[in-house]
């Protein structure tokens, strides 16, 4: 099988053969768009970012995997609707967090629980700077690794670290207040050669 | 649940696109293809033409650099591959000096300090004593309030460790509460407040205390085995990278955090103090940040380093002149959306050491935890 970047060089000479691109990876770069706001508005992401893509092909950077850059591509196009994934993230619900956990949950008190952690996590992600938030869902949502967010956002592998820190621990906050005051804590109260006391 | 784990279960059931939309998104590359199938060609005849008369339109530039695609190979997980493994094999050949060291003024210093260190003996402290170190620790604290705004505060702790003369016996530890420090609005020190009077509450106002052998607090020692670093200052340094490689934001702040928990713990014999401070010289972006720091009212050098990974300094403040370690903080250099100011000193550690002659009595080796009744399930983790 050809690998993507192979495909790419093809479509250079051969403009149809880019249609393989989009056969690959359409899903993938929908259901993406689709969680950050909604069906509707992903079938254009989907759409726009292939078009996109193949005016840009000679600049790809000739990895085997064009998701990344895919993925990069559409999070851009993903900027164009931001009120419309601010309105996503606002309204983000129990059921949100997956249907079959809300089901297997019987007492009235853990949905409660369900619906207010929905809440702080949509507000925690509304509120996060967009960099750290593209870079947390390419991570999350995208199952891109360091790498592969790096490269679909242009940025150093040690940003996405930082940026991935910082947005992972936002959100962490936001689902358990008392999360970061322990953190503060146990990192002054052991002190061993153990690596996670760091 | 972490939260990465509720994260990718947010809407992980998202309906697949529509045959429709695929259908639809494939047909309009085609076109866009096709279109420029056209265009190519055209541009090749420009091309042809362009070489008869000796110029270069910008169509045929364009095909040129569309028929010849830039080209890199990222390095960065192999070379890291590479170095973790060389990192594993042998604590003789590692990390340190590999990358340079401290900027050289810091360590000129750290070397001063390492010299003192060595020629100011530890306190002595005779049979039935017991060392006391006083650690005032200021940590910042952040709450995710239901207005959704990241409200950050200032706590200090008060902590006493009675060290016993024989480190095998009893060590006593006293832990205060965390009491409001400094606040940035007025949210913040209501947080602080209400936090604190929680805190209080639950412990009916009676201060944590806690008794152990050898430092066996909560299940864990909570020193180094001194006696098993190396006190060669490049060994001690490979490893301080082995023993904190992937923790921290950096394997350099890990390293230099590693060193800071290690002095902070006031109880380092002299050698190993002296060899923390060489091993901090070897760390790559050390350098002095102010020559007269001043933390709790006592001053000395501070050296440290930037994280460029989360915009913060962390500082080590030393007396060169006895090669004590006054105390750590750490400045938040920018504003990450957490609710401190820019240039907050948001932790600050200050160490002193005497030497008494009794400590409390009574104590658990758990504290609150035995106060709770959590079973101990060993490793540190106690379920309550």
């Amino acid at each position: 099988m050809s690998t993507d970047n192979e495909i790419i060089e093809r479509s250079l000479h051969s403009a149809g053969a880019f249609a393989e691109v989009f056969d690959r990876h359409a899903r993938t770069v929908h259901r993406y768009a689709a969680r950050r706001l909604d069906a509707g508005a992903a079938d254009d992401v989907m759409s726009e970012t292939f078009l996109v893509a193949f005016e840009r092909r000679a600049a790809f950077d000739g990895s085997h995997d064009a998701l990344p850059w895919l993925l990069g591509i559409a999070t851009n196009l993903i900027k164009k609707h931001a009120r419309l994934e601010a309105r996503a993230w606002k309204g983000l619900v129990a059921s949100d967090l997956g249907r079959v956990d809300i089901d297997a949950i019987e007492q009235a008190a853990a949905r409660l629980d369900a619906s207010a952690t929905a809440r702080r996590i949509g507000g925690a992600l509304r509120r996060l700077p967009a960099g750290d938030r593209d870079a947390l869902l390419l991570y999350a949502w995208g199952d891109l690794d360091y790498e592969g967010v790096a490269s679909a956002l242009g940025v150093p592998v040690g940003t996405v670290r930082s940026r991935l820190n910082r947005a992972r621990r936002k959100l962490r906050i936001a689902i358990d207040p008392g999360a970061a005051r322990d953190e503060e804590v146990d990192h002054g109260r052991i002190v061993s050669a153990s690596p996670d006391s760091l | 649940m972490d939260e990465l784990s509720l994260l990718r279960r947010i809407r992980s059931e998202v309906r697949e696109p529509e045959q429709a939309a695929l259908d639809r998104g494939r047909a309009a590359l085609l076109e866009r293809a096709g279109t420029e199938a056209g265009m190519d060609a055209r541009a090749g005849l420009a091309v042809q033409g362009a070489r008869v008369r000796g110029t270069t339109p910008d169509a045929a530039a364009a095909v040129a650099k569309r028929r010849h695609p830039v080209r890199w190979v990222g390095l960065g997980a192999l070379g890291a591959g590479a170095l973790t493994v060389a990192l594993i094999a042998t604590n003789v050949l590692g990390f340190a000096g590999w990358r340079g060291g401290a900027e050289p003024a810091a360590a000129d210093a750290l070397q001063a300090a390492a010299l003192a260190a060595v020629e100011n003996s530890d306190p002595v402290v005779a049979p039935g004593q017991y060392l006391l170190v006083e650690t005032d620790a200021v940590y910042g604290n952040t709450t995710y309030t239901e207005a959704g705004d990241y409200v950050s505060y200032l706590t200090m702790n008060r902590d006493k460790l009675y060290v016993p003369a024989d480190r095998s016996d009893d060590w006593v530890w006293v832990r205060s509460f965390r009491e409001p420090y400094a606040s940035f609005n007025a949210e913040g020190k209501a947080l602080a407040q209400k936090s604190y009077d929680e805190e209080v509450a639950e412990a009916d106002g009676v201060p944590e205390l806690l008794r152990a052998p050898d430092a066996q607090f909560y299940g864990n020692s909570t020193v180094p085995d001194f006696d098993a670093l190396p006190r060669d200052p490049q060994q001690l340094l490979n490893y301080i990278y082995k023993v904190t490689a992937g923790g921290g934001n950096s394997a350099d702040g890990a390293a230099l955090g590693w060193i800071a928990d290690t002095l902070r713990t006031g109880v380092a014999p002299a050698d190993v103090r002296a060899a923390l401070y060489q091993a901090a010289a070897g760390i790559p972006g050390v350098e002095i940040t102010e020559q007269v720091a001043n933390l709790d009212g006592r001053t000395g050098i501070s050296i440290g380093r930037v994280e460029s990974a989360d915009n913060s300094r962390q500082d080590l403040i030393i007396d060169t002149q006895t090669g004590a370690l006054i105390g750590e903080r750490r400045v938040e250099l920018g504003d990450e959306g957490w609710g401190f100011p820019a240039g907050t000193t948001t932790g600050f550690t200050a160490v002193r050491t005497s030497v008494v002659d009794s400590a409390p009595e009574g104590g658990t080796q758990n504290g609150q935890f035995d106060r709770e009744g959590c079973v101990d399930k060993g490793n540190g983790n106690f379920q309550c």
